[in-house]
């Protein structure tokens, strides 16, 4: 076979090999990043135009196959909105003197500091390795790198790890790649939510490094700790299991993310928070 | 403008050719990661571009499909593909070898050119995964028979229809160049 390739085709061999050199090095060293810039924007278009189809066609779908079953689920939310408007009225009390609390504490209202920048996925990244999105905004709309996602209930998605003029790249929590300082809500243990994608427990989160006699109970919740990149008390999941790490010294466990990852179409950047 | 560019009528095919070329890989992308991301099959992310690149590659030759096999690993790595420096060596140095495998010892019928695209994506997979596993450990080894071979199997699905609307497309100036 070696006879039949031609001088052309070993150069070109060569050629390849050095270009994913290249590739390599210039993403090693994320200076390079004007190749991606450019076959990004220039993608941006087509696949938003593609995943505006694809959810025009989710649409009619729906419409067409699940009408009844949402018609019965509308039938069961009016009687469950009429039982939650009696608990609203016994709750508004409540609420009143939880209010007058949090300013005896000088507490200010959650999240008014949050500024939001919306945005729609246009496509999801290909490997069953990585989770992890594009979205149809970028740097003109002032998200950067190092912004967190959350979905419109404060859940966190994921965090932007690359951005461009008119996209970004948001590696969602579900990845192993990221790492969140979090806290049990009910009893205040703290440790760090991890990725458990492809490493045996696929759809959900590890939350490692917590005490050995820590108590935990199932649908806890789970909260960020807050740092310079995630504000404190975004929803992160909520835990399903726990055990001994394999040291035996440690805690871990297993979370059920908060955000439906498979359902989300639209995800809300936080541009601006206040650190303190 | 174009009165000016002094082209042949087999010159103007090429470019039909290998626009069309572009822009089935550029639709083929599209389905990838807008849809096929999104929709896994017994847990596995379909990929079908890989062997759309093996398509083209053994119908052109090793030549110019070989510089076709490049632009479009490249453009698809650049897209924001996970490992996708890696791809860029192995689909096209793959692809190449599949041409002049075929073009040597099989022919250029569906069989053979399906058999390389299940290679070279095989590899190009497991390459990745080799990495995933070791720098550092972030996929668990029973994924390989769990996702990887299923993902690569189901993704061969796309190759009789690769085939069909490559051989139609190779099929442009064939006749005027005779």
């Amino acid at each position: 076979m070696k006879k039949h390739l031609s001088a052309k085709t070993k150069w070109l061999i060569v050629i390849a090999v050095l270009l994913a050199g290249l590739v390599t090095v210039t993403a090693a060293m994320k200076t390079g990043g004007w190749g991606e810039q450019a076959v990004q924007s220039v993608l941006t278009p087509f696949r938003s135009a593609a995943s505006a189809l694809v959810r025009q066609v989710e649409r009619y779908y729906d419409y067409i196959f699940k009408y009844e079953s949402l018609q019965a689920e509308n039938e069961a939310l009016k009687a469950q909105i009429v039982a939650m408007e009696k608990d609203v009225r016994s709750a508004d009390s409540l609420q009143r003197e939880n209010e007058r609390l949090h300013q005896l504490l000088g507490l200010s209202a959650d999240h008014e500091d949050y500024q939001f920048a919306s945005a729609y996925i246009i496509s999801w990244v290909d490997s069953n390795w990585k989770s992890a999105f594009t979205i149809g905004k970028g740097t003109s709309s002032g998200i950067h790198e190092g912004l967190v996602a959350v979905t419109e209930y404060g859940q966190v998605v994921g965090l932007v790890t690359e951005a461009g003029t008119n996209w970004a790249t948001i590696t969602t929590v579900l990845d192993s790649a990221l790492g969140i300082s979090a806290t049990v809500a009910s009893t205040g243990y703290n440790g760090v939510v991890e990725g458990a994608l492809a490493t045996g427990s696929e759809g959900l989160l590890r939350m490692n490094y917590l005490p050995t006699d820590s108590v935990l109970r199932n649908n806890d919740q789970v909260l960020t700790t807050g740092s310079t990149v995630y504000p404190r008390g975004l929803i992160i999941g909520y835990i399903t299991d726990a055990n001994f790490d394999q040291t035996g010294v440690a805690k871990y466990a297993l979370l059920r993310p908060a955000a439906d990852l498979d359902d989300l179409e639209q995800v809300f950047i936080i541009t601006e928070f206040n650190h303190s | 403008m174009l009165k000016y560019i002094h082209l042949t009528k087999l010159q103007w095919l090429g470019i039909l050719k290998w626009s069309l070329y572009g822009l089935l890989t550029l639709a083929v992308l599209l389905l990838q990661t807008v849809l096929l991301s999104q929709l896994p099959v017994l847990g596995a992310k379909l990929a079908p571009l890989p062997a759309l690149i093996v398509c083209v590659c053994v119908r052109e030759g090793p030549e110019k499909g070989g510089v076709y096999a490049i632009a479009a690993a490249l453009f698809w790595c650049l897209s924001g593909a996970d490992f996708g420096n890696l791809s860029v060596a192995v689909i096209p140095i793959g692809a190449m070898l599949s041409a002049v495998l075929c073009r040597a010892v099989l022919t250029l019928r569906f069989l053979p050119t399906a058999l390389c695209c299940l290679a070279v994506c095989l590899v190009n997979d497991s390459a990745i995964f080799v990495f995933k596993l070791i720098l550092p450990p972030t996929v668990a080894l029973d994924n390989y028979w769990r996702v990887l071979l299923p993902g690569v199997a189901l993704s061969m699905a796309f190759v009789p229809v690769h085939y069909a609307l490559v051989k139609l497309i190779s099929r442009i100036g064939v006749r005027d160049a005779l």
